[in-house]
């Protein structure tokens, strides 16, 4: 006869049985499934994430299919098929049921999901509303074959069950498809799955994403680039980031015969020197076996580390999306809005917090179709994940809420919180620790490193922004000018002349007072030799003018453009040419031109176009040269320039007239006879 | 879009139309030499015009209206729109010595839509092309009649015992009586009232009465308020057109009857007063022609509203600015109209002259003119 188990052993066993479903219970919401439609889309999100993901490890261009329909009401079948290299037939069960499952759980480097949990969670998910098997199809190359699998989470176990299984032809080498029916609610806008996918196509102009919803509406995100982005490298971890336990799990993982050479082969950043340092002020022998180093001189060990003067961690690990892809993936998605800008994006150098490399990215947008009189939209990502709750709680939304835009030209209460007005920011904040506010994953927690970080990001796209503002009151105004000098000028002088019975006298001085500018004016022109964007310099001032002009561009750019004239000098790190410009006579003109092979993406706004020996009020199309350029000028530009401030100072003095046809249209006494 | 006419139609034949004199448009000829000579000179096209601004008003004590003041401004070819204007002023030109060889003359609403075939110089609105035919009046010191432009008729009417000539379009003289041979409507003013227009030839009225608004009018005819007091009754329409503050004028000037002028209890009826009796900014170069000095307020002042209890409305926002504009008008830089202002700023309350109609519809006539009139000294 058995012995009677103990009230502990019958405890310990009941607390078994319930632990992976109390589990689930517990944490739905930082799951991601405390309500129904949140439940649909974070299922969608973690198949696509781990679809990306799995196409990308194998340098797979990815391309997804989410398709969901509506089985009856509340109860939704998702499939998301994806082209990655398909999961060996012993791996499927593991890592659709089984939760804290990953390949990656110990992996130092950028990657969507972190934790393991997410797709086991939704096929969990499914089970339990629906109780319903997860349909598994995977396909790997080598294989003739997929394998169809239906799998359930046992709850009591924390262990799959594969419930039947096949072997069925499937049209495509490799790939997984998974089908779950789940309890659901589906939605459009906001915090949708159209939200969600269009954002990972925005942060993913590699994949091509494509959602059939449940009405039966086809959506594609086409790819905007074959350029697969860099792999990100695995690393080692580095010993700031470390804390106990993991520095546990690495010395008992640990293949390295001793201490020294664990701590110079299995960590980042650790010299000779540090070696020595660290085995001195820890006092542990160096000979030592790594998976011998347990309780008290662990924590010594770590103690010494934390303490230890390291080469910062390295930043291979990231994988940002990279100023040129934002743009794109923008444009590729906003395109039919025809936003009038879109910023050069800004990608801050990658830093460090604790023992985690991360580094910030902003785009923006503005204009055109963008809606003018609500907060601007703000996309927020994290290692390429779009994240769609949890807006006010997010450090991104604070940091853009902390900048004062009402100084960049956008409308903001007060001078905090979100600005309104017809804009776009999106916000990629990568690292291989992104430090949430939740399980969850929906928020970055504030750090004063990275807050930091993304003010410093922030502020430089608000400055593009400024710039265009800047640049286009001045254009409307400049219009105006060219109208009068173009259309206006030429009758009225032509109808004064034949009134007075006299021939039209050169109208040369006229225009230029009126105008009073030297125009730089950018053109792109593709054609199928190549791109060609020619810049026209005009004298619109009443006198000679001797300038120096500087372009500055993209480097990736600039190391494809030639150009005619050659420039006097370049400097290819920084994206710079410049050229000193011959005697420009009033209303004289010279062009210069610059060359791109074929189908190059450049537009107007990736010229900044800078101008040295004139004063500021007298340039349209380009900005006076900033002085952190350090660059030395000819003596003549420097007189020149000396000339052109002395005349700026003397034009403020002229006496003001009053403006007839202004002071008629302010006098308010239209509605009189 | 209108379609493009080459020229205006003929409205009148030419033996009625106002005679352009041979030097009226001698001023806009030596605009062009001006601006001729400043583009020889490399200088940008500019002219100066006395501005048309209500700080630019000044009293004239001779006349007792306002006129312009001696402050210029500068149109110049700098700005688009000053380049645009100038531009115009030779088109209207063109038009206007066209209009002369070929015997017409046409409407302000008709230069307009004629500016339509002037590309880049044609007119944005009306009020643009309204604006330069008095900036023409301004610099040739003429009437826009000398120049073949005329208004629309716009009909403001006169109902009472004032007999007139007019010789009407086909060139007959009628005599009318305005109450004996005309219709509840009353006889329509013509856009010229001038004396070989119109010629008044006896009436037995005491005063004249302008009125605001149209019910108004009818109320008091109705009432019989013309025949029982000898009143002539006058429709301002709103803002009065410059042909019924001339015919005011000379009603005033050559049949020396006093003129009252009854309005709504707003803003808005202080700037109708005004340019009934001080003259209007944009038509200060006129005053001396157009303005009726010897008008007098009756009401509704802002004290009416209290001492009769009239219905009232609160004043809007866009009333309070009105008002406090007026306060920096020189043409109600008197203590009364100050006072007057004052009072309906602190109260805060508008009225309408209908809103007599609180007491019955006979209050108007029986008690509340009587008694205004009276104490004006008028009855």
């Amino acid at each position: 006869m058995p012995p009677t188990p103990t009230i502990a052993q019958q405890l310990a066993a009941k607390q078994r049985e319930i632990s992976v479903a109390e589990f689930f219970e517990r944490n739905r919401q930082i799951l991601g499934f405390d309500n129904l439609q949140r439940a649909l889309l974070t299922t969608v999100k973690e198949a696509v994430d781990n679809g990306l993901d799995a196409a990308e490890e194998a340098s797979i261009l990815p391309e997804i299919t989410v398709e969901i329909s509506k089985e009856r009401e509340d109860r939704f079948r998702v499939a998301v098929t994806d082209n990655g290299p398909g999961i060996l037939r012993k791996e499927i069960p593991n890592v659709f049921g089984k939760l804290l499952y990953g390949s990656r759980f110990h992996s130092h480097r950028q990657a969507r999901g972190q934790q393991g949990i997410g797709i086991s969670a939704a096929v969990l998910y499914a089970n339990l509303t629906t109780a319903r098997a997860a349909r598994v199809t995977s396909k790997v190359e080598e294989e003739d074959a997929a394998h169809v699998l239906e799998i359930f989470l046992d709850t009591q176990k924390n262990q799959p069950r594969v419930d039947s299984e096949d072997l069925v032809i499937w049209d495509r080498p490799h790939g997984t498809r998974i089908e779950l029916e789940l309890k659901a609610r589906y939605i459009r806008g906001r915090q949708s799955a159209f939200e969600y996918l269009r954002g990972t196509a925005i942060v993913n102009p590699h994949a091509r994403i494509v959602l059939v919803e449940p009405d039966g509406t086809r959506v594609t995100f086409e790819r905007a680039t074959t350029d697969l982005p860099p792999a990100a490298k695995e690393t080692l971890p580095h010993p700031y980031g470390l804390e106990l336990g993991e520095l546990g799990f690495l010395l008992k993982a640990s293949k390295r015969p001793t201490l020294s050479e664990f701590l110079a082969k299995d960590l980042q950043g650790v010299s000779a020197r540090a070696v020595r340092d660290l085995l001195a002020s820890s006092g542990l022998p160096p000979g030592s076996k790594p998976a011998a180093i347990q309780g008290e001189a662990q924590e010594r060990l770590l103690a010494a580390l934390h303490g230890a003067t390291l080469v910062n961690p390295s930043a291979d690990c990231l994988s940002p999306i990279g100023a040129m892809l934002i743009k794109r993936g923008l444009r590729n998605v906003l395109g039919e809005l025809k936003p009038e800008f879109f910023a050069p994006p800004v990608s801050r150098p990658p830093k460090v917090r604790g023992g985690f490399p991360f580094m910030v990215e902003v785009g923006l947008v503005y204009g055109g179709g963008l809606p003018a009189d609500q907060p601007v939209q703000i996309l927020r990502f994290a290692n390429r994940v779009p994240l769609l709750f949890q807006q006010g709680a997010c450090a991104i939304t604070n940091a853009i809420g902390n900048v004062d835009w009402r100084r960049y030209g956008l409308e903001q209460k007060g001078g905090t919180g979100v600005p309104s007005g017809p804009g776009l920011l999106l916000v990629h904040v990568a690292s291989t620790k992104v430090p949430f506010t939740s399980e969850a994953k929906e928020a970055i927690a504030e750090d004063p490193e990275i807050d930091k970080e993304l003010t410093l990001a922030l502020q430089a796209a608000a400055r593009h922004l400024r710039t265009h503002l800047s640049r286009k009151s001045r254009r409307d105004f400049a219009s105006d000018k060219f109208e009068i000098i173009q259309r206006i000028l030429p009758k009225l002088a032509e109808r004064a002349s034949r009134l007075v019975g006299k021939p039209v006298p050169d109208l040369t001085p006229v225009i230029t007072r009126i105008m009073d500018v030297v125009n730089v004016e950018t053109k792109v022109v593709p054609d199928s030799k190549g791109v060609r964007v020619p810049v026209e310099i005009t004298n619109y001032t009443p006198r000679p003018r001797i300038l120096e002009l500087f372009a500055e561009i993209p480097p990736e750019l600039l190391a494809q453009a030639t150009f005619d004239p050659a420039p006097d000098g370049t400097d290819a790190a920084l994206g710079r040419a410049w050229w000193t410009l011959p005697k420009l006579l009033p209303n004289g003109k010279t062009t210069l031109a610059a060359s791109f092979p074929p189908k190059t993406e450049v537009d107007g706004n990736d010229f900044d176009w800078y101008v040295a020996g004139i004063d500021e009020a007298h340039i349209l199309g380009a900005d006076p040269l900033p002085g952190d350029w350090d660059v030395r000028l000819p003596r003549t530009i420097v007189e020149a320039a000396e000339v052109a401030a002395q005349e700026g100072a003397a034009a403020g003095t002229t006496e003001e007239e009053v403006d007839y046809d202004a002071a008629e249209a302010s006098a308010g006494v239209r509605d009189e006879d | 879009m209108p379609p493009k006419r080459a020229r205006a139609s003929a409205t009148k034949t030419e033996a009625d139309a106002p005679k352009i004199r041979a030097d009226a448009l001698t001023p806009t000829f030596d605009l062009a030499k001006q601006i001729y000579e400043q583009l020889d000179r490399g200088e940008i096209p500019r002219m100066r015009l006395p501005l048309r601004t209500k700080q630019n008003l000044s009293f004239q004590a001779r006349d007792g209206v306002w006129k312009l003041g001696k402050a210029m401004g500068t149109r110049s070819a700098r700005k688009l729109d000053g380049a645009l204007m100038l531009l115009r002023t030779f088109y209207v030109v063109d038009f206007i010595n066209e209009m002369a060889a070929d015997k017409k003359t046409s409407t302000l609403r008709e230069l307009y839509y004629i500016s339509e075939g002037w590309d880049d110089a044609k007119f944005h609105s009306e009020d643009e092309s309204n604006l330069l035919i008095e900036d023409l009046e301004v610099m040739c010191e003429r009437l826009r009649e000398d120049f073949r432009l005329h208004p629309e008729e716009n009909g403001a009417s006169v109902i009472g015992d004032l007999t007139i000539k007019e010789k009407n379009r086909k060139g007959l003289v009628k005599t009318i009586n305005c109450r004996d041979d005309v219709g509840d409507g009353g006889y329509a003013l013509p856009f010229n009232v001038e004396k070989e227009k119109i010629q008044f030839v006896g009436t037995n009225a005491k005063f004249v009465i302008a009125i605001e608004c149209g019910g108004m009018v009818d109320r008091l005819a109705e009432n019989g308020f013309d025949e029982k007091h000898k009143a002539i009754l006058l429709h301002l329409k709103g803002q009065p057109a410059r042909s019924t503050r001339r015919f005011l004028r000379r009603i005033s000037d050559e049949l020396k009857l006093p003129v009252v002028v009854f309005t709504d209890g707003d803003p808005w009826s202080f700037r109708i007063f005004a340019s009934v009796a001080f003259g209007a900014i944009k038509t200060a170069h006129l005053s001396s022609y157009l303005a009726t000095p010897a008008a007098e307020f009756l009401g509704v002042t802002a004290s009416d509203i209290e001492n009769y209890d009239l219905p009232s409305d609160k004043l809007s926002e866009q009333d309070v600015r009105a008002l406090e504009a007026e306060l920096t008008d020189p043409r109600f830089a008197t203590p009364e109209w100050r006072a007057e202002i004052e009072l309906m700023l602190k109260n805060g309350k508008k009225a309408e002259q209908q809103s007599l109609a609180k007491y019955g519809l006979n209050y108007v006539t029986d008690r509340y003119l009587p008694e205004k009139l009276t104490q004006m000294g008028v009855l």
